[in-house]
């Protein structure tokens, strides 16, 4: 599956593009845009903000992870494709990043983390990806990075209809299909859409008589958003989306044909938000509802099952004033939570939350500006200590620019740390890390690059081990246990160039240099690579388009001691795909494209005895209208 | 360069074959493979960490080899490496999750099948004669498809199951009778099956919660640890626990003849024997008591055998080995003298480190 979205990503990449920016000048003048991600760009001067527009992401509908792992400088742990999927920046856990929705925080409430492979990407406007702390904005598990998943409602002053199918077919039966509807009108706008995903997902094993048996998928999203405006000042927004995704989960050499487990999710998030405006000011409020639920099959063909399960209640007032004199802004978030979470094994608990927060932004010129921010929590169950960001940006001389931040963030316990049936641990605290980062760069209309150094100090991170507790001896528990320092180097660089007045050639590279280290035994900590890069070249001529796209995964060890003995091997993949115009019409587009995946048959592992597919094709068709 | 270890060993044996058909009777036996003479210690591999693995102690400790089974053959063994039977010139190497008997030589550690087929859960298998008896969990979800599977260890086939109840774990053979000790798989049991090879039928014996290692003390005695239960309420607070025991069983009779009993919240494991002595563990200590006591030892032998989880435990020759686990890194042996009781060597021993045996 993840080949097909690759294919079908990098296609639609190139082809989006062109369209986009078309449609960006035209649209320009007579739209508003409710934008999504205002806020995340105004608190982020200091930090370093990815922006994956809808061309990247609807070329990539098969799977986040691997839109992600291509795109970005972050590491997929992926199970085999399909299968469970974690990410994380800079050398942190998979519960050190935090994942938006519309600008709410999404992880699980019973594993601290996001599955990858359970979110339809291809339905969303608008993907950010912000390297580095953000706790006080985005709350627990923000500690390496935040990713956030935005619907954009544009409210436009002609009524306007727009309809976009993509549909894309590739190796072992993957059929990937998303549509979209987006009405705007001056009063009013509505974003629909709908994807449905299947795979039988058996591709072969290189050098082995297996297949990934047992690795069957199939999902599918509807997401709806609309938006009135009431008058200028005022304007109602609606978010809401479902999801349902139905997975086997494939087994592991030797013997693949072991594996018979099977899961199935459930996610349903609902979002209100009431915005008032008038001169400097600027009011927000916003109530949510999120369920979400998991069933687990050890058996796909029983009826027995383990599950959790969670109800969330969210409420949040945003107040901004805008001090015109100084360039500044001050604002300040209430925020209110309840959830109630639950699983076979865990009887239903209830956590609430409340927290405040203070942010100011201060242009002090054109060339200097900083920000301060901090947040205060309370727990019912613990406490949390408090966060606090400082960073500050500088564009001395044209586009150079010169960026810092530090922050103090933090990840709250989970419901398993706590709760787990004879393994929880009530007395633990919460995560946290003290982390510092300074970047350089520079920004023109043909290359953008940045390159930072990171240092993420953290403490008390929530280590299972056996005879965490004196009083159960062997018996695996959650204790605050350790230290680690990570630091390194993660650069971002992007060039465009017209070559030949016809040949438009787009470079991206991102990469990430880690040197995560465990303070107590100063080895490095396993799973995590040193370097993870990647590349994308994409070159445009008339109605062709082409492009590269390589990743390089470092090698990573697998237990604490660095042994040599067990390390997953570092690979390097490389895909390749086209595309072709077929009709460019100013309110028709239809394009078709091809990607051929890990072109080189590469035999990989991201996960131990999980085998990646080798040679692999997909063809994908766009259309717009 | 596992190709060239694998054409290297067949090399190396076949030319063993050579030197030992040539050779004279009255001349030493000369090794039957890199792995003879010495510890053999298997570790259950940890999800993403590793998968299961066996590691080599020559008896002189001069060398400590890890991967053995990796190495010889190219290929990974998987999760979870429950348990390993040495039998004549082979060993049963018995994996969990993957289904999966792996059969090797014993003492060159290569491959000479797999048995896969009907396998569910495999836990311990006995062999008899031409026949292997597998304990299955089956799915772990039903408590009603547990398995002994009966395969024939020639031609790696099965031939048939016999059902018995929740959770078997070890399996041994005696005086025409498979004894299985039900430690009950993921809930709990407190049986043991007799199965009596002429007919199939299986009878039971009920003993304290929880059985796992057995013995027997003489043919018509069978020595049994149940560990005991831990009681949990509905939100798995601690609310009290069922007494431990380790029984004797009168094999004519199928009754319990004498037990030592353990006080309730004590929760004894890892049992081996030597020399008319039983070996126990509680907590990170070892307790000694004579074979045929009827009460617990009040002190113990030794303590803190392991930092992280003494998790596997044998006696031979004076020795006690202590496997320390760890189920995220390397995890180590200790070798204990048991005239002196004494630790005297510590070695490297594979990933969740579970048995010991010797070769």
């Amino acid at each position: 599956m993840k080949q097909v979205l690759f294919w079908v990503i990098c296609f639609c990449c190139i082809f989006v593009k062109v369209n986009a920016q078309k449609d960006t000048i035209h649209n320009r003048l007579n739209e508003v845009v409710v934008q999504a991600n205002k806020r995340l760009l105004m608190n982020s001067k200091s930090l370093k903000v990815v922006n994956l527009n809808d061309s990247i992401i609807t070329n990539n509908l098969e799977s986040f992870t691997s839109l992600l792992r291509f795109n970005t400088a972050i590491y997929l742990r992926e199970h085999g494709v399909g299968g469970t999927s974690s990410a994380s920046f800079r050398g942190t856990s998979a519960s050190n990043t935090a994942v938006m929705w519309n600008g709410i925080n999404i992880n699980s409430i019973n594993n601290g983390q996001t599955g990858f492979n359970s979110l339809t990407v291809g339905l969303y406007d608008e993907l950010n990806v912000r390297s580095g702390g953000g706790s006080i904005e985005y709350g627990s598990g923000a500690i390496g990075g935040t990713i956030h998943l935005n619907d954009v409602l544009k409210f436009r002053e002609n009524k306007e209809f727009t309809n976009q199918i993509v549909s894309a077919v590739g190796s072992f039966s993957t059929i990937s299909s998303l549509y979209k509807l987006k009405y705007g009108s001056e009063k009013y706008t509505v974003n629909f859409g709908i994807s449905y995903n299947i795979s039988d997902n058996d591709y072969p094993f290189l050098n082995s008589d297996f297949r990934n048996s047992n690795g069957d998928y199939e999902n599918y999203a509807i997401n709806f958003s609309n938006a009135y405006r009431f008058s200028d000042e005022l304007v109602l927004q609606f978010f809401t989306t479902y999801f349902f995704g139905d997975r086997l989960l494939s087994g592991e050499l030797p013997n693949p044909t072991s594996a018979d487990d099977k899961y199935q999710d459930i996610n349903q998030r609902n979002l209100l938000s009431l915005e008032f405006k008038r001169n400097n000011f600027r009011l927000n409020t916003r109530v949510g509802y999120l369920f979400q639920k998991y069933k687990y099959f050890d058996n796909k063909d029983s009826e027995v099952f383990n599950f959790g399960s969670s109800n969330r209640l969210y409420t949040d007032i945003t107040a901004d004033y805008t001090f015109q004199k100084f360039n500044a802004t001050v604002t300040s978030n209430t925020r209110f939570e309840s959830v109630y979470g639950r699983t076979d094994q865990i009887t239903e608990r209830n956590r609430k939350e409340f927290s405040q927060s203070l942010i100011l932004n201060h242009k002090v010129k054109r060339s200097f500006s900083y920000d301060i921010k901090v947040r205060k929590d309370y727990n019912s169950d613990f406490d949390v200590p408090l966060s606090y960001a400082f960073g500050f940006k500088l564009t001395p001389y044209k586009g150079f620019f010169f960026r810092a931040n530090t922050s103090r963030n933090y990840r709250v316990p989970t419901y398993n740390d706590l709760f787990w049936p004879g393994q929880g641990n009530l007395n633990l605290i919460p995560e946290n890390s003290l982390q510092g980062e300074f970047g350089i760069g520079f920004k023109s209309n043909q290359l953008f690059i940045d390159v930072a150094y990171f240092n993420i100090n953290s403490k008390d991170k929530i280590i299972w081990t056996p005879n965490g507790d004196p009083n159960r001896p062997g018996i695996w528990t959650p204790i605050n246990l350790e230290e680690t320092t990570n630091q390194g180097v993660e650069l971002a660089a992007n060039y465009k160039r017209l070559f030949f007045n016809n040949i438009q050639t787009d470079l991206s590279v991102n990469y990430t240099y880690v040197d995560a280290i465990n303070e107590a035994t100063k080895t490095a900590i396993p799973f995590v690579p040193k370097h993870v890069a990647n590349t994308n070249i994409r070159m445009n001529y008339n109605r062709f388009s082409i492009f590269y796209q390589f990743l390089f995964n470092g090698k990573t060890y697998t237990t604490q001691s660095n042994s040599e003995d067990f390390v997953v091997d570092e690979f390097f993949i490389s895909n390749i795909g086209g595309s072709y115009n077929i009709l460019k019409r100013e309110k028709q587009n239809l394009s078709i494209g091809f990607k051929m995946n890990n072109i080189l048959n590469e035999d990989y592992t991201i996960i131990r005895a999980r085998p990646m597919p080798g040679i692999n094709y997909n063809f994908n068709v766009n259309y717009k209208f | 360069m596992k190709k060239i270890n694998f054409i290297f060993k067949t090399l190396f044996f076949a030319s063993i074959l050579v030197l030992v058909s040539c050779s004279d009777d009255a001349e030493p036996q000369e090794p039957r493979g890199d792995y003879e003479n010495g510890i053999i210690i298997s570790g259950e591999g940890a999800s993403a960490a590793a998968g299961g693995t066996i590691s080599f102690i020559s008896n002189d400790y001069a060398t400590v080899e890890s991967k053995i089974y990796n190495k010889v053959n190219g290929l990974d063994l998987g999760i979870f490496l429950q348990s390993m039977t040495l039998e004549g010139d082979n060993a049963y190497i018995v994996v969990d999750n993957q289904n999966t008997i792996s059969v090797v030589n014993r003492y060159t550690f290569q491959e000479l099948g797999k048995i896969t087929e009907e396998l569910s859960t495999p836990r311990y298998i006995t062999v008899v004669g031409n026949r292997g008896y597998v304990t299955n969990w089956g799915s772990t979800s039903d408590e009603t498809d547990d398995f002994i599977a009966v395969v024939d260890i020639n031609t790696f086939e099965f031939i048939e199951k016999i059902s018995v109840g929740n959770g078997p774990e070890r399996i041994a053979f005696n005086g025409g009778k498979l004894y299985v000790t039900h430690k009950g798989a993921f809930t709990n049991n407190n049986i043991v099956s007799v199965i009596n090879l002429s007919n199939n039928e299986v009878s039971t014996i009920t003993v304290k919660d929880r059985p796992d290692e057995m013995f027997f003390k003489s043919s018509t005695e069978l020595v049994v640890l149940s560990e005991g239960r831990t009681l949990y309420d509905s939100n798995f607070n601690v609310i009290g626990h069922t007494q431990a025991g380790i029984a004797t069983i009168n094999l004519q009779t199928n009754e319990v003849t004498s037990e030592i009993e353990f006080t309730e919240g004590i929760h004894p494991s890892l049992m081996d024997t030597l020399n008319g002595e039983l070996y126990y563990a509680i907590s990170n200590d070892v307790y000694k008591v004579g074979i045929n006591a009827t009460t617990p030892a009040t002190d113990e032998l030794l303590s803190d055998v392991a930092d992280i989880s003494f998790y596997g435990m044998a006696v031979k020759d004076g020795k006690l080995y202590a496997l320390d686990a760890s189920f995220s890194d390397i995890s180590k042996v200790n070798i204990f003298d048991l005239s002196s009781n004494e630790k005297t060597n510590t070695f490297d021993a594979p990933l969740g480190a579970s048995k010991i045996y010797f070769n």
